[in-house]
């Protein structure tokens, strides 16, 4: 007893600065993003309302001209709908491919397991730019595709400087991520409540769509946030697989801000573009949040 | 209803054997425990039942009908398993629900059958919640439920009660067996607490690395254990070893070192075991199985004296009296058991 309370009043007369380890523990990470990523992030915001000055960046001068310009023109409406419809394609392809890899990561036992985590994670080891300069070989005009169907001959195939080509290299580089989040989810469902399914009646091709496939729900919304926002905020792979035909929002934005030097307008499209993207978020959000009101929160 | 038949099966995982030439049967109606510590092989017998797993050898009916190599979901068995596995996506009356969905009975009859069983395990009122927002013992009864509803031939229990608080265990252990005779359902129900097995079976199995030792009821076991390890198993157990002498009245007459005690049995072997309980031991019964030792160790467990008492040739003997018979370490004491309490063994048993 006496023990005990000598304990408590040694942790009440603890010095200030040890109260709060976990505050300490973040402490790098977040000045990191502060001086990174915020600051910068903020000074964009400041910059997409100044106005743009002949023979310098911009001049302290405040507007809403650039945000005028972005929302008024149908040019630019059509490229956000193309990025957004683009991100929103290869999320369902990663899920419609990842889902039948994850599925058998999940279910590998022994040392096939690890193999095939390997396998799938080996290509991050490559950056997006080389792969798709690896993608270039294979899909263009000249490609080894394209050679194999002139020698069977076959017409040659449109596989690049398209939406398809884009399309391509995106599911491709984001398909792990889809992956490892629907692994994950497939993970956690107890086999029991599969074969307590089995027991009840339901066929094997039943017991996955009743419960397998909604059990990993969260791990297919969670990976599907990845991939879109990550598809949405694609530069390299569109420049390289859709050249100029296929435009999307951010290599519009690093036109405006390299090539044009409009740095207030370039802003102001980087803030549109991620105005949607949170809008899009939080209506998703609000559906996953339905879909999976069975989780205990 | 149907009695559950298993002859010679045989499962093998690589190169463990589970379970080795099980010769089983249950019949109608039964509640029949399999018993034994984990690792005996008996929720691998409980999964070849349910079809999770086919046997290597040997054959499983249901009645005549054989179901050896029928998948899971044609058998029409009801399990509830250790951790309920319950559908976290689906509510009470979600769960309750999918093993008659899935038989494609029209909603309007789904819908009464599942208020009528809820009823019938006090779960009315809890429809719509999910299987988180509920009590182990509400699960329990949701897993139950869900089981019983789609009225199995079979119902399996995977040591159902094993996450619950142990008042809680104590009262369903009753409601399950009521539970079971109001259906009639053949059961079989897997545990390693004895003390289970014991309140709720009409027979017990005794399973030990995949062998089955003994099928018998309950006071069966206890009192007329086969082999040592039954004996050992199922209760608390002081073993003289001892050479039969001869046989007198029906009772074999056995030379132990702390004397010549007559007890029953049904063995064949010379060399045996006698097999005393530690109750069966008392100070003054009068009768001619005297055995005298000194007091060791005494521990009070309230209802009962835990004694350790030394006897002739290194014999240590558990005995437990009743607290009005006190003996204290030291003292010398004289213990006797009627014959008919104790039971001999073969000694290689």
């Amino acid at each position: 007893m006496a023990h005990a309370a000598e304990l408590g009043r040694r942790e009440l007369r603890r010095p200030l600065w040890s109260v709060r380890p976990a505050v300490l523990l973040l402490l790098p990470a977040g000045l990191f993003l502060v001086v990174f990523f915020l600051v910068p992030y903020l000074n964009m915001v400041r910059m997409s309302f100044l106005t743009k000055a002949q023979g310098a960046a911009f001049t302290n001068v405040m507007t809403l001209e650039n945000y005028l310009r972005v929302l008024g023109d149908a040019f630019y409406w059509r490229v956000i709908g193309r990025t957004f419809w683009l991100a929103g394609l290869a999320t369902v392809f990663t899920v419609l491919l990842g889902y039948p890899l994850a599925y058998a990561i999940a279910r590998a036992s022994g040392p096939r397991r690890p193999i095939l985590l390997m396998l799938l994670l080996a290509p991050l080891l490559v950056g997006a730019v080389v792969r798709s300069y690896g993608w270039m070989i294979l899909l263009g005009r000249v490609g080894l595709i394209n050679q194999m169907l002139r020698a069977l001959g076959w017409r040659e195939a449109e596989l690049m400087y398209n939406t398809l080509g884009v399309l391509i290299g995106l599911v491709h580089v984001y398909l792990p991520f889809m992956v490892l989040a629907v692994a994950g989810a497939l993970e956690q469902i107890q086999a029991d409540v599969e074969l307590a399914a089995r027991s009840l009646g339901a066929s094997p091709w039943r017991t996955f769509w009743r419960v397998t496939w909604p059990l990993s729900l969260p791990g297919v919304f969670s990976g599907g946030i990845l991939v879109f926002v990550l598809a949405l905020s694609a530069y390299v792979i569109p420049i390289l697989l859709g050249g100029n035909n296929v435009l999307v929002m951010p290599m519009l934005v690093v036109q405006m801000l390299l090539d044009a030097f409009n740095w207030p307008l370039g802003s102001a499209m980087a803030m549109v573009l991620f105005g949607l993207a949170c809008a899009v978020l939080w209506a998703y959000v609000k559906v996953m949040n339905r879909a999976l009101r069975w989780i205990p929160r | 209803m149907a009695s559950i038949q298993l002859e010679g099966v045989t499962k093998r995982f690589g190169r463990v054997v589970a379970v080795q030439g099980l010769t089983l049967h249950v019949r109608e109606g039964e509640l029949l425990t399999l018993l034994g510590p984990s690792g005996c092989g008996k929720t691998t017998t409980l999964r070849l039942v349910a079809g999770f797993v086919t046997p290597e050898e040997g054959r499983i009916c249901f009645g005549t009908r054989d179901v050896t190599h029928l998948p899971p979901e044609h058998r029409n068995v009801g399990i509830v398993f250790q951790n309920y596995a319950l559908f976290p996506h689906m509510t009470v009356a979600q769960n309750v629900a999918f093993g008659l969905e899935v038989r494609g009975i029209a909603t309007s009859q789904v819908r009464s059958r599942v208020s009528e069983i809820l009823e019938r395990v006090q779960l009315r009122g809890l429809e719509d919640r999910y299987p988180h927002q509920l009590s182990g013992g509400q699960q329990q009864r949701v897993a139950l439920a869900r089981a019983l509803v789609i009225n199995p031939q079979v119902l399996l229990l995977d040591e159902p009660l094993a996450n619950l608080d142990a008042k809680l265990r104590e009262e369903m252990r009753f409601y399950i067996r009521d539970l079971q005779r109001e259906f009639g359902i053949t059961t079989i129900y897997v545990t390693h607490d004895q003390a289970e097995a014991m309140v709720l079976a009409d027979r017990i199995a005794l399973l030990r690395d995949g062998v089955l030792q003994q099928v018998a009821p309950p006071e069966e076991i206890y009192r007329r254990p086969q082999s040592r390890w039954v004996a050992d198993f199922v209760g608390l157990c002081n073993f003289l070893p001892g050479r039969v002498l001869g046989r007198e009245d029906g009772l074999l007459v056995v030379d132990t070192p702390a004397g010549v005690v007559r007890c029953s049995g049904a063995v064949e072997a010379n060399r045996v075991l006698v097999c005393v309980r530690p109750e069966s031991l008392r100070p003054h019964l009068g009768g001619r199985n005297r055995i005298v030792g000194v007091v060791r160790e005494r521990t009070f467990l309230g209802n009962l004296l835990d004694l350790r008492v030394a006897c002739p040739a290194g014999l240590m003997l558990r005995v437990q009296l009743s607290p009005s018979e006190d003996a204290r370490p030291g003292e010398p004491l004289q213990l006797e058991f009627r014959p008919e309490d104790a039971w001999a063994v073969a000694e290689d048993s």
